[in-house]
């Protein structure tokens, strides 16, 4: 489902590598991610003061204050910051994220640790890493832009508890959860048609 | 952040813990898919909101300074007994779930909660507070639905019968009734069975007098596919659909002397075979069976079993004919005139004194359900607000219309008074019969010697 219809026009998405994400990863994902938005992509240079503190006894990385971090580098409320990192990143009371964003809060972390075939015992498949990972920081985009989930399973704003979720939700906005984000910041390739109609 | 929810209707949700990143993390997780959440930091906090409102699910931390979790739970169990609780811990451990789950939780989770399985668990929890509300829903609902018509009548006869009624339905004896056709017979044994451990099991009936002896067989006890011409398919007989339930046999005397061998069978072993079946199938049921016939009477003459009738005869209710009654007919009369000017949506009625003097005179050979069927003819044929003598059957209003004798001897008297009988039994020859004490031929003796005839329209 989503929230009301965001006002607020989004000008552009900034990029920040978090961790040792290789810059060719990181700018295919930024050319991917382009692809379906209306607003220009960024990508900044990484931050070395930007990088998530280790959960207490755990060998992953804290989401939450990553995010907290990334929101109070953003630079214009107009302008999206995503955070994009191969660390495993997990929450306190939750064995791993793929992302994390708060509702409307403008900014998102994607991890791609746990989005790689090879962690399930899979042949290792770079395109679908990729694939998932364009998934993924488009539905934190979402998120981080004011929607909540979608009942659509067709919509990128379906919830996706596993990788395999993920490659089976769709590439695409249902029109009802475009329609609620904020105007221009989509391309039209985007949005698909939907199977389940709003919420 | 993009986790696994729930997808069904979202559910309310109260997180109780003492930590202030676990709530936070754990509502904004809930509330990106709709649900409805609230967060309290101990027992106490969480027990006043509880008294505000109710929740579905209650998630709630093992420890807390305070109260802990297994305390709450059982606070929480007694302010609202549907609220499904799931206990969270830091800790797997078989002591801590163990103590969980004796305390009443539904579940318990272990921190850090993977995201799939928190999402199912959740799901489960809220998936099993709609049952609960539904089956409490449904049990209200077929309270409503399965309480039987009222046994409508104070005589001593239909006192004695509820009395009886309450007696054995708590059991599960096996119960005969015995009353003339119409008296209600099955009323009663509804009413046993919705007063009975039973009631939210089937009562399934059988009229086995109004099925021919194969027909009878299959219908009891079922037949496999192929058991016999025209059996294409396997068929569930009326015992095992009885199960867990209570089965009503109306005019059991009218049972096949084979079918009383397999009756006997089924209801010792609490099994059946199918028809053209191997393997007995173990049933759950209780018998109720009716008769308008004297089955000692049938027993001594060989026309019934007699092994099957003690089976039959644990405990007996008789409901006496409504012509020894009669005190009983106006509230009767009342009861049928409501029920269908409700059923029939016409204005209220109420019976001219006549009327109620014809009703009254009348000896209803039909009993109840002839009295019932001359009330609905009535508020067909009536005019609101009065049921007038004119509304009810010829029958009935004729039972006034008495011949006196013409003179004092006996045989003008005895000539009357059999007539009388006849016309009061709707010249039903067995009940008249019994009524004047005497036997059948006889009675067709007296009826030639006087040349009495049936008047046009009693059957």
């Amino acid at each position: 489902m989503s929230t009301e219809p965001a006002s607020a026009p989004i000008e552009g998405v900034d990029f920040v590598p978090v961790g040792a994400l290789p810059a060719a990863t990181a700018g295919e994902l930024v050319a991917r991610v382009s692809r379906h938005l209306a607003v220009p992509c960024r990508l900044r240079r990484p931050d070395p003061e930007l990088y998530p503190t280790l959960l207490t006894g755990r060998t992953q990385y804290d989401a939450h204050t990553l995010l907290r971090d990334l929101e109070a580098r953003r630079d214009a409320p107009e302008r999206i910051l995503v955070a994009v990192t191969e660390l495993d990143l997990a929450l306190l009371v939750f064995t791993h994220v793929f992302g994390l964003a708060r509702p409307g809060g403008g900014a998102a972390v994607v991890s791609l640790a746990r989005l790689r075939p090879e962690l399930y015992g899979l042949p290792a498949d770079a395109a679908l890493t990729l694939r998932r990972a364009t998934a993924e920081i488009l539905h934190e985009l979402g998120h981080a832009a004011g929607l909540d989930h979608c009942q659509d399973f067709t919509c990128l704003m379906h919830f996706a508890p596993d990788v395999e979720s993920i490659d089976l939700r769709g590439q695409t906005f249902c029109p009802h959860c475009a329609a609620t984000l904020p105007p221009g910041l989509l391309a039209g390739s985007a949005v698909g048609e939907g199977v389940s109609g709003p919420g | 952040v993009n986790e696994p929810k729930s997808e069904k209707r979202p559910a309310s949700i109260l997180i109780v813990d003492d930590e202030a990143i676990v709530l936070d993390s754990l509502a904004g997780w809930f509330r990106q898919d709709g649900y409805r959440v609230e967060t309290a930091k101990s027992g106490k906090e969480a027990l006043r909101l509880l008294a505000d409102r109710s929740f579905d699910i209650a998630l709630v931390d093992i420890k807390m300074p305070g109260m802990d979790g297994l305390e709450l739970q059982q606070r929480m169990a007694e302010a609202d007994p549907n609220l499904t609780v799931v206990i969270m811990t830091a800790y797997a451990s078989v002591e801590s779930a163990v103590k969980a789950l004796k305390a009443g939780a539904y579940d318990y989770v272990t921190k850090p909660f993977d995201p799939e399985e928190l999402s199912h668990l959740v799901q489960r929890a809220s998936e099993h507070r709609t049952l609960k509300s539904e089956n409490v829903r449904l049990k209200e609902r077929l309270e409503e639905i399965s309480t039987p018509d009222p046994i409508v009548g104070t005589s001593a006869g239909m006192e004695r019968v509820r009395e009886l009624i309450g007696a054995v339905a708590d059991s599960d004896a096996t119960v005969l009734v015995k009353g003339e056709s119409g008296t209600g017979k099955e009323l009663v044994a509804r009413a046993i069975h919705a007063r009975s451990p039973r009631r939210y099991g089937p009562l399934v009936v059988v009229n086995c007098g109004a099925l021919a002896e194969g027909v009878l067989e299959s219908e009891l006890f079922g037949h496999e596919k192929g058991a016999f011409t025209g059996a294409h398919e396997k068929h569930k007989g009326k015992f095992e659909l009885a199960d867990g339930g209570t089965i009503f046999l109306d005019e059991i005397g009218d049972v096949s002397q084979k079918v009383q061998v397999e009756l006997l069978r089924v209801i010792e072993d609490k099994a059946v075979v199918r028809v053209g079946g191997q393997e007995p199938i173990r049933v759950d049921f209780r018998v109720v069976a009716a008769t308008n016939q004297d089955l000692e009477e049938m027993v001594e003459r060989g026309a019934f079993r007699e092994d099957l009738f003690w089976r039959l005869n644990v405990f007996t209710i008789e409901i006496p004919p409504l012509r020894r009654r009669p005190e009983d007919i106006p509230a009767l009369a009342h009861h049928f005139l409501d029920h269908y000017t409700q059923a029939m949506n016409r204005r209220p009625m109420e019976l001219a004194p006549e009327a109620l003097d014809a009703l009254r005179s009348y000896s209803w050979p039909g009993n109840v359900r002839e009295l019932q069927n001359a009330l609905e003819r009535a508020v067909v044929v009536g005019t609101p607000p009065t049921v007038r003598v004119a509304d009810l059957p010829v029958r009935v209003t004729r039972s006034q219309e008495r011949e006196e004798p013409a003179g004092r001897s006996l045989e003008e008297v005895e000539r009357v008074h059999v007539r009388a009988i006849l016309d009061d039994l709707g010249w039903n020859i067995s009940q008249a019969a019994k009524e004047l004490g005497i036997d059948r031929g006889t009675l067709y003796n007296k009826i030639k010697k006087y040349g009495l005839e049936r008047p046009a329209g009693v059957p």
